[in-house]
């Protein structure tokens, strides 16, 4: 047998496998009758799954059942979110991740196997984390003006690394040299570890991404701070300016984690899971552990949660066709 | 002496009573998911990463430090007794390991990894207490170009790896590398050979394909063949190794030791290549190639203690510059930030007491590993007398809930049955499925930085030759090329082939 024969065999076989988890269910229980399962999209220890992990055990006092973490990685999160977008919808599957990553995906994935919009259906905004923008200290800049002269005298000099094709980091930095005219090259890596350390090392020469993550090397002097995503100034770094206060476009980037359900799930079953959520981000302890993230909490309702993803995947989109970024 | 005193303040820690206990706690489970083929340390950890958040932050990141470098012992186990690789750094160890086993030899393979391991173990404490920071410093070294020309030998050193026909060994590596391209480039965001599966988008897992292509595939074999098993002897004369054993393994341990806790600091290395390049050394180094693949000792002591010095010293770009060298170092920076802990550089002159803590404890681990894994030789080794009907079924079962645990997805374990296929084809046909598994690995790392190394000069490739580290890399590759073809080497290699 030919290895795609035996590709194709084992792709079989594995939809089979699931075929009795997509089977529709009958019609939801208004109580949690069985375990709880949070799917984070990503390999543990990322944000989504610190969050989640944060959450499942207060949501498990909430519902009276055991709530688990499940991590399904994966072509950029579709994996996961496909897996909860075919679950019984009956809210005891949760989806826990960066919703700005599906935001960009029905753009990005011609063939994305389920629908955003419809799929799923948003149970609450958990928190935001703004994005810190730094280089690397052998460029000669100091802040957002210098940066861009410094650009636009050598066009095609700076090396942005990013956290893959069409991660979101990646379309902010399109979209801001769109936005500014500067000229500069966009670095893929394989997330967003690799990308700081290859613009601590100074292979590459700038990075976008999560405070979290970049923080540690700003304060140590390794990166130069340049702007902050966000309405204010981080505490950590009352001298760098914010993207607004430096009239840069997309003040609002940064990773925004949303928590979803399958999309066929009863009004009433998304309520009641929004209002314990919402109890849940109003805890003092969870409060101080997802600033310790370098985010703040968003509690909110499922509709503005709706609402964000359809501006998003219109605004994204637009960037993402403008500039032709494709994964398939 | 402010190493010293550094040393004595971890100690100090690693020494508490609660400590001691968190330490045996990881490196008891450690030992436990090692054995148990795929199941990883990468799932366990995640798993208990609330547990820790009650525990103070030295006492959370001993024992997941210690489930780290424990799982790294277990994994040895079951390569050498059943030739499944229990972790995807004990791949290299099936291949002479399990072939000491097979010839009644299973207690000293055993007790020599275990030494190695313990060998490798205690010097890597060392080595991270002292070279940290320049070790960090050199880490920071290596850029794309200087990966690209790493990975370059690290694939000459494949053709080494392999006994038998050169020409099957290179078509098995380009068969690696084939396989190697399924999924999203990183460069460039496309999909290749996925066939709009998206299981397929992130690539082939090493880890199904190696407990396909080596376990299952080796168990397909077994049970055609007569049920002839050899008589294992219960002696203890016959578990521990011999004087000869240890003065043979010796020089391996300490080569394997260098090569791991110098290749264990670079970011991205993985665990597959430390014990890769100690085990080409071997064969390189060794007066007689043709014992490697029939049960050399030095063929397990070298890989074993390369893989256990890796996994220590791929702490140091966590605990100097707060980067994780690998997924799990990821994990545990969660684990720290859920402590409240801003991992990064700071993290060592904030918390001297944790960072050394940490570090001193690795010495006190591995002996703990030492102290359990020696007695336990006897018991692994009385296991090889279940029957294999009884056997195989198990290891089979435990196989597939390892492969499924690693993303929770059923098509890993599918695609570990097709490898135990495609494994078992290769047994027929005669080649060796090591030098694949290492193309899979290196050819995605070398594409990536081999691109990213052309885009980020404008396409200029004299780089890399220019950058110092680089071009040193690329002249030994040269020089081994040159040693390769001349005629002299061609015709001891024909020699020890025709042997």
């Amino acid at each position: 047998m030919s290895l795609r024969l035996l590709k194709a065999a084992a792709a079989a076989l594995t939809l089979c496998a699931f075929a009795p988890a997509m089977a529709p269910g009958p019609a939801a229980a208004q109580s949690f009758d069985r375990p709880v399962r949070i799917v984070v999209p990503f390999a543990p220890g990322g944000t989504s799954d610190i969050l989640a992990r944060l959450i499942a055990p207060k949501l498990s006092e909430a519902v009276g059942q055991p709530v688990v973490v499940e991590n399904k990685p994966g072509a950029a999160g579709n994996i996961g979110a496909d897996a909860v977008a075919k679950a019984r919808p009956d809210g005891h599957t949760l989806l826990l991740m960066d919703i700005g990553s599906l935001a960009i995906a029905p753009s990005l994935f011609s063939d994305l196997s389920y629908n955003v919009e419809n799929d799923l259906a948003p149970v609450g905004m958990v928190m935001f984390g703004p994005y810190v923008l730094a280089v690397n200290p052998s460029v000669p800049a100091k802040n957002v003006a210098e940066l861009v002269a410094y650009a636009k005298a050598n066009p095609g000099k700076l090396a942005v690394a990013n956290s893959g094709v069409g991660a979101l980091n990646h379309i902010t930095a399109v979209a801001l040299a769109r936005d500014l005219g500067i000229d500069w090259k966009n670095v893929p890596y394989k997330g967003g570890a690799a990308a700081s350390r290859a613009v601590v090392s100074g292979e590459s020469t700038v990075i976008i991404n999560g405070a979290t993550a970049t923080l540690p090397f700003v304060t140590n002097g390794q990166l130069v701070g340049i702007a902050v995503t966000g309405d204010e100034r981080l505490a950590a770094l009352p001298n760098v300016e914010t993207f607004k206060e430096a009239k840069l476009p997309l003040n609002d980037a940064g990773t925004w984690q949303g928590l979803l359900t399958s999309g066929k799930t009863p009004p009433e079953v998304v309520a009641k899971l929004n209002a314990e959520l919402n109890k849940i981000l109003a805890m003092p302890d969870i409060q101080a552990k997802i600033a310790e993230q370098g985010g703040s909490v968003r509690p909110g309702t499922p509709d503005a949660v709706k609402t964000w993803l359809t501006t998003n995947i219109k605004s994204w989109g637009d960037i993402v066709r403008a500039a032709d970024i494709k994964t398939n | 002496m402010e190493l010293f005193d550094n040393l004595l303040l971890g100690l100090s820690t690693a020494l508490q009573l609660n400590n001691l206990i968190y330490c045996l706690i990881g490196v008891v489970i450690g030992t436990a998911i090692g054995v148990l083929p795929g199941i990883g340390p990468i799932p366990t950890v995640a798993l208990l990463l609330p547990f820790t958040f009650g525990l103070a932050p030295a006492s959370a990141l001993i024992m997941l430090a210690g489930i780290f470098y424990g799982a790294q012992y277990g994994g040895s186990t079951t390569a050498i007794l059943v030739n499944v690789p229990g972790e995807t750094s004990s791949v290299v160890t099936c291949l002479d390991g399990h072939e000491m086993a097979k010839r009644g030899r299973a207690g000293p393979a055993l007790a020599i990894a275990a030494i190695s391991s313990f060998f490798a173990g205690t010097v890597a404490t060392v080595v991270i207490a002292v070279l940290s920071l320049p070790l960090a410093a050199l880490a920071l070294k290596f850029t794309a170009v200087e990966y690209f020309s790493l990975l370059v030998l690290g694939l000459f050193a494949a053709v080494i790896l392999a006994h038998g026909s050169v020409a099957k060994s290179l078509a098995m590596v380009f068969l690696g590398l084939l396989i190697g391209t399924v999924g999203i480039d990183v460069n460039s965001g496309v999909a290749r050979m996925t066939f709009g599966i998206p299981a397929l988008s992130d690539g082939l897992d090493f880890v199904p394909v190696a407990m396909g292509m080596f376990g299952l595939a080796e168990i397909i074999a077994n049970l055609e063949r007569p049920a002839v098993r050899q008589v294992v002897s219960q002696k203890l004369r016959d578990l521990i190794p011999s004087r000869a054993d240890l003065r043979a393994a010796f020089p391996a341990m300490v080569r394997g030791t260098v090569i791991g806790s110098a290749l264990g600091v670079l970011p991205g290395g993985g665990a597959a290549l430390p014990p890769f390049t100690a085990y080409a050394l071997e064969k390189k180094v060794a007066k007689d190639p043709s014992r490697f693949g029939k049960g050399a000792i030095e063929g397990v002591a070298g890989p074993e203690a390369a893989n256990n010095a890796g996994a220590q010293t791929s702490f140091i770009p966590l605990l100097t510059l707060g980067i994780p060298a690998n997924a799990l170092m990821a994990l545990m920076i969660g684990a720290l930030m859920m402590q409240g802990i801003q991992p990064g550089p700071q993290v060592m002159t904030e918390q001297p007491e944790l960072v050394w803590g940490v570090i001193a404890s690795m010495w006190t681990g591995n002996l703990m590993l030492l102290v359990i894994n020696l007695p336990l030789v006897g018991l692994w080794v009385s296991m090889l007398k279940i029957p294999y009907r009884l056997l195989f079924p198990a290891i089979v079962l435990f196989c597939c809930i390892g492969t499924y645990g690693i993303s929770n997805s059923a098509f890993n374990v599918w695609l570990m049955l097709g490898c135990a296929v495609v494994g078992y084809f290769f047994i027929k046909v005669g080649v060796e499925p090591a030098p694949l598994l290492l193309g899979l690995v290196l050819g995605p790392q070398l594409e990536e930085n081999f691109r990213r190394a052309m885009q980020l000069s404008d396409g200029d490739p004299s780089v890399f030759v220019t950058r110092p580290i680089s071009a040193v890399l690329l002249l030994v590759v040269a020089v081994m090329l040159l040693a390769m073809l001349s005629p002299a080497v061609l015709k001891t290699r024909e020699r020890a082939l025709a042997e």
